[in-house]
This record gives C-alpha cells, structure tokens and sequence, in this order.
C-alpha cells in the first residue's frame, strides 16, 4: 500500500469514529501534532500543582486543605496519564522531563501568573478548571485511544476541581464580608483574561487546527471554545454579584452571546515565550522537586538492583 | 539525564463481576513499587478491587490493522525444547468505548509470546476485537488480597473527591432565579 492509500484509509477510519491506536499506521504529522499536545498538556498538569500547592499549608480550615490537597494530588496523577499516552507514540519520560527542566517544553501560560491571595483557589479552581474542563471533554471525543482515554478518566476525576472553586466564589461573594467580597473580587480580575487566554491564539492565527479538526484530534476551534466559556461564566458570575474586567464586555441579542473585548495579545506572546510573572519561579521550583528527589530515585534503584542479585 | 526507570502496564479490577482492564502505564525499578506507584496514580477513588502491573517490554501487542498486514511475526517457530507456560491474553473489544483498553480474555500455554498470541488468536472470539495482547503470567506483580483494605479502602472515606458533594448546581439556578441560598449545612 502506498502512503497516500494508508492516508486514505487512516483518515476513513477517523471519519468512521474509530479509535486509532498505538500500533497503528498514522502520518508522521499527526504523531508529532499529538506529541506537542499531550506533553504540554501532561507539563501543564504538572506545573499547574504549583499556584495551588503554595495554599495547603495555608488552608482555613481541615476540609479546605483535604479539598485542596486532593485536587493537587490528582494534577499529579494526571500528569502521569498524559506522560503514559504521550509515551505510545514512542517520545520518552526522560526527554519530556528533561525539555521540562531545561525550559524547552511549553506548557499552559496560565500557571506562569502569581495565586497572591486565598480566593485565588476558588478563582482558579472556577475559572481555570472551568476552561481546561471545555478543552479537555472536547479532547475526550479525539482520535487517539490513548489520548482520549486519558482525557476521559481526568473529566471524571476533575469534576469536582471546579465544583470546589465554584463553591468557594459563591460563598464569599454571596455570604462573605465585606473584606472576603473584595478578595475574591480581586481574584476573579486578575484570573479572568489568563484563562481566556488559555483556548489558545484566535483561529486565524492557530494554523495547526485546521488538520487537527480534520484528523478528529479536536473537534471545535479555540474561539469556539472560548466562546462557550465566555457565556457560561459571564451569566454565573453576574449571579453571584460579581463584575468581569472587561470595558468591552456586552450581550448580543442577535445571536444571544456575550461578546468580550480583545485580549492583550502582546501579553499572551511574551508569557509564552518565558517572560511571564512566574516563568522563571516555576521552573526553578520543578528543578529543585526533582533534585530534592534524587536520593529517593537511587534508593529505590539500589533496593531493585540488590534484590536481584539477591 | 536521569533514569525514569521502565515501564510498568497497569491493569485495575473494578468491581467483582467485571474483569482487570488496562488503565495506563507507570514507571518503576521493580514489580512491588509499580504496584504501589499503580496505587497512588489509579487509584485515588474508591473503584478498585485488585491490581496488575506487568513490565512493558513483557507485553506483546498487535492490532487487528497490525494482524491483517504482517504476519512476519509468527515465522520462527517458538523454541519446541522451551518450557511450556502460562500466558494472560487481553482484548481491546468494541471500538468507540471511552475508558477501556484491552481487558483480560483468559490464559493460554506456550513456549514463547509469539505462541501465546497465535493460541490467544484460535481460543477466544474475534468479533468486535481491535487489540490483542498477551504476556507471561510469571511476568506479572498482583495486589494480594490481604493487602486490599490497606491498598484500596482509605479512598472511600475521601467523599470531597466526588462532584456530587459540593451543591453549586442547585446553589446556581437558585441565585439566577433570585432564591435564598441553601446552606451547606442543609446538605
């Protein structure tokens, strides 16, 4: 068979809805697209442990640092899936790690901006989950079985992420005083355009989408997705008594959408290029996990290697 | 660049009627520490009975694309002065179901993981069958029995892991319909 007959076939079978798994003939392309995706994806899961980690030893009170810690711990977990679906297509845990610690590997800009106070958990888990949540049931639905697999188990496992952020806002906003409204306030303004600014580029500027969509590794564009979470957080916000920071900001009757101003693109470039508020202070802090951590990695080494020797 | 150690399958049994299934992979030095890495990656929610983990490079694997198009792997004969052992056979069934992989179809005897696939490939069913792998059973580490209420109970008292504990569904429509909001302690 030639190439452009296996492409054929490959992209039948995605048409059909079938699943392509590891073993199976796919185009180079679409092997390296779905390496830069699921690292980053996987990077973004581990980096993002970090604005949250900051607050379980500050916690109000024991259920909110079990929430916390929990939501944490499973960002661990899911980074580790992400590692094992992007390890099928044959890229190793070694260099992932490696272009991680190197300051090579991009992830998800949105973890390069600062949590400054406790309301940025409930902003963060709303907002930021809430956009990961969008992207990522639309990634459930990929063409790759271990992609979506994995996307399907971190769906079920991260429902409450957000509920728990989601829960936190409502409390303050709604019952809190005066103090905790400004704070979570605050949270919201400073939280609201980076995670806008996670769908990504507008589409005209996202020249990989177009094959993704017609691979069936995404099945909406950026601004589609973005424009659902605009709608769904703009009407539940304004319920709980909040503002958005958004001049621009305005209902459209004709289509019944909220249409948001622009975002600072110039903003979006520099942070995904390392000059963000945290690039450097995230990095710095993946190193030193992963130095402090050595001596456990050899130990167990050295156990594994004595026992087989016996 | 340091070692990340290899790789280790997992499979997870999550209720007594169903059969261990392929959750995705770790790494780890040994058996015994993937299992416990097994643990703390897969389970975090209270859904596990028993857990597998097997050595990545101990599974063999073809799809059904693989099978139709190459058969070059069934020619050498397996070692006939080899022992017989056995093999657990796993099956990728149906092809749009969202969370699973290849589950295990049963054990087959044979001298070697080529014998064990083509035996896997005459014993059980093909129909709606996408994957197959198998691997050697001696090659793979199991959650005792015992050590199951140590291993897998803790997560069921970790109700805050489930969405269904924080009630800001209801709490939403009841703000935007201008009701007085239920407390938590209501719950």
């Amino acid at each position: 068979m030639t190439d452009e007959e296996r492409l054929q076939e490959f992209e039948a079978r995605i048409a059909r809805g079938e699943k392509i798994e590891p073993g199976d003939w796919m185009p180079d392309e679409y092997r390296k697209q779905l390496v830069r995706m699921i690292s980053q994806h996987a990077h973004s899961e581990i980096v993002g442990m970090l604005p949250e980690g900051k607050y379980i030893t500050r916690a109000p009170n024991l259920r909110q640092k079990l929430v916390l810690l929990s939501k944490v711990q499973d960002e661990g977990g899911h980074g580790q899936y992400l590692y094992h679906a992007a390890e099928t297509l044959g890229a190793t845990r070694e260099e992932m790690i490696d272009a991680l610690l190197a300051g090579r590997a991009k992830y998800s800009s949105v973890f390069n901006y600062p949590s400054l106070s406790w309301a940025d958990m409930g902003a963060i888990g709303w907002l930021v989950d809430g956009a990961a949540i969008l992207n990522q049931t639309m990634l459930a639905k990929c063409s790759y079985g271990p992609y979506s697999r994995s996307m399907v188990r971190i769906c079920t496992e991260e429902g409450f992420h957000k509920k728990q952020g989601m829960e936190m806002v409502i409390r303050y906003a709604t019952q809190g005083t005066p103090k905790q409204k400004a704070m979570v306030q605050d949270a919201i303004n400073r939280w609201w355009w980076p995670s806008l600014m996670m769908f990504g580029p507008h589409d005209a500027n996202s020249p990989n989408s177009p094959q993704l969509v017609r691979w069936g590794v995404k099945t909406k564009t950026n601004d589609e997705l973005r424009q659902e979470f605009v709608d769904e957080m703009v009407s539940a916000l304004h319920a709980v008594g909040l503002s958005v920071p958004d001049p621009d900001l305005r209902y459209d009757t004709a289509t019944g959408h909220w249409l948001s101003g622009e975002i600072d693109w110039d903003e979006f470039w520099r942070v995904v290029k390392g000059d963000g508020p945290c690039n450097e202070e995230r990095l710095e802090a993946r190193r030193k996990a992963h130095d402090e951590g050595r001596w456990v990695r050899e130990a167990l080494t050295a156990y594994a290697q004595r026992k087989t020797q016996g | 660049m340091d070692t990340q150690w290899p790789r280790y399958e997992v499979f997870e049994k999550e209720r007594p009627d169903w059969p261990h299934r392929n959750a995705g992979s770790v790494h780890a030095p040994d058996g015994e520490m993937a299992l416990l890495n097994a643990r703390d990656v897969f389970v975090r929610r209270p859904n596990c009975l028993s857990l597998w983990v097997v050595p990545s490079d101990q599974v063999f694997s073809k799809t059904i694309q693989e099978l139709a198009e190459d058969d070059s792997w069934w020619s050498a004969p397996a070692d006939a002065s080899a022992a017989v052992e056995k093999y657990l056979a796993f099956q990728k069934q149906g092809q749009r179901a969202g969370e699973t992989f290849v589950i295990h179809a049963g054990e087959v005897e044979a001298r070697s993981l080529a014998e064990a696939m083509s035996r896997a490939l005459e014993t059980f069913s093909h129909e709606n069958v996408f994957v197959w792998w198998v691997c050697p059973d001696r090659t793979v580490t199991k959650s005792e029995a015992d050590d199951a209420p140590s291993m897998f109970e803790p997560a069921h008292s970790k109700t805050y892991r489930q969405p269904n504990t924080y009630r800001v569904v209801t709490q939403m429509q009841q703000l935007k319909t201008g009701l007085a909001l239920i407390g938590e302690e209501e719950e």
